[in-house]
């Protein structure tokens, strides 16, 4: 039987894993303890045993395999991955044409414009007064009206000829 | 001309040789890809295996690492680093294998073991030194097992076992030493039910 309280510490000198100081004490200790000898050794041989089989070298065919597929991958991905730059170019260059076109259709003349601009609307005049036009602030009492049914207003007329006798547009703007 | 070859060998794995591989992977060059995979894919084939226990598994996840590697080579660090974020990136990738798979039952493991130790025609072959291997990895926790696999059989240090499992140094010992102490007795139980079995 082995010591519990060295199991540690020696599983750790098997592998190099302990500092110089440590080291030696087991050292020292597995002189004294047969039993700590005995899993030392065992330890040692099982170690040496799993690296052997580690060390076997496994069929080329494994690796070839794993190389194959991450090749084949890559390039199906490449492949993708063109097909979506040429689609993506081929509708740029619809888009393209399909601009070009459009900017090159004949554009129809524009209608001529004829404005009527009606005169200008007469001065209002206060009622009963004779010096002139009246203004809001020579008229104490008087509230000046935004909109005063003295002051009628115009609205705008745009008269727009086309080609055709038949049609005129009138645009009214009040 | 054999030397020379192991010289050229040598030179395609220095730092720069490798920086000038992995520029020219990124750039697209499919070959220079496959040149960086040929120096590492013992060291991810062999450690899943380790990890893992089944081949067809372990190749999946190879795929898996060296596909991640293809996108991510602009973050790799050239300068040495190369093995290190394998192994990191094998061990998640086992992980996670491992997380969506079934664990074996004891009693399954247990009937593993008499079936081999029952047949003296594996007595020290290579076969059966595989057959051990495979058996005490599987025995242990996973946690153990890798820092055992990493630290025993791939050599690393303990800092670079703990850099690669994402633990401190002083945990990793701890598991170290513990699977040790398991896998000794695994494999003395092993041989002594061999020996039971052949008499």
């Amino acid at each position: 039987m082995h010591c519990k309280d060295w199991e540690e510490r020696i599983a750790l000198h098997v592998g190099g894993d302990l500092p110089a100081a440590e080291s030696s004490a087991v050292e020292r200790h597995l002189g004294e303890c047969s039993g700590c000898q005995v899993l030392w050794s065992g330890m040692k041989e099982s170690l040496e045993l799993l690296l052997r089989a580690h060390a076997e070298p496994l069929p080329p065919a494994a690796y070839t395999a794993v190389r194959g597929r991450v090749i084949a991958e890559l390039v199906d991905r490449r492949r993708v991955w063109w097909r979506w730059a040429a689609g993506l170019a081929a509708a740029v260059v619809v888009m393209l044409v399909a601009l070009a076109v459009w900017q090159e259709r004949p554009v129809p003349p524009l209608p001529r414009l004829a404005m009527a601009v009606p005169a200008a609307p007469p001065l209002a005049y206060a009622r009963g007064s004779e010096r002139g036009p009246v203004r809001s602030h020579d008229r104490k009492g008087v509230v000046p009206t935004h909109r005063s049914p003295l002051v009628p207003r115009q609205p705008l007329l745009v008269r727009l000829v086309t080609d055709d006798p038949n049609i005129v547009i009138y645009w009214i703007a009040d | 001309m054999a030397l020379a070859v192991l010289a050229m060998e040598n030179a395609a794995e220095s730092p720069q040789a490798q920086l000038g591989l992995i520029e020219a992977a990124k750039a697209g060059d499919l070959a220079a890809f496959e040149t960086l995979m040929r120096q590492h894919e013992r060291l991810v084939l062999v450690t899943a295996l380790r990890l893992l226990g089944s081949l067809p598994d372990a190749q999946d996840v190879s795929q898996e690492v060296f596909l991640r590697l293809y996108r991510n080579l602009g973050k790799v660090d050239a300068a040495g680093n190369l093995a290190g974020w394998l192994y990191r990136v094998t061990a998640n990738a086992c992980h996670d294998v491992r997380r969506r798979k079934r664990p074996e039952s004891p009693v399954e493991f247990a009937e593993n073991l008499r079936a081999g130790g029952a047949d003296p025609q594996q007595a020290a072959t290579e076969a059966e030194r595989r057959r051990v291997l495979e058996m005490s990895l599987q025995m242990l926790p996973e946690k153990e097992r890798a820092a055992l696999v990493l630290r025993d059989l791939e050599g690393l240090s303990t800092e670079e076992v703990a850099r690669a499992l994402g633990s401190s140094e002083a945990t990793v010992r701890s598991q170290i030493s513990k699977a040790r102490v398991k896998v000794r007795s695994f494999v003395e139980r092993y041989f002594r039910s061999r020996n039971l079995g052949s008499q």
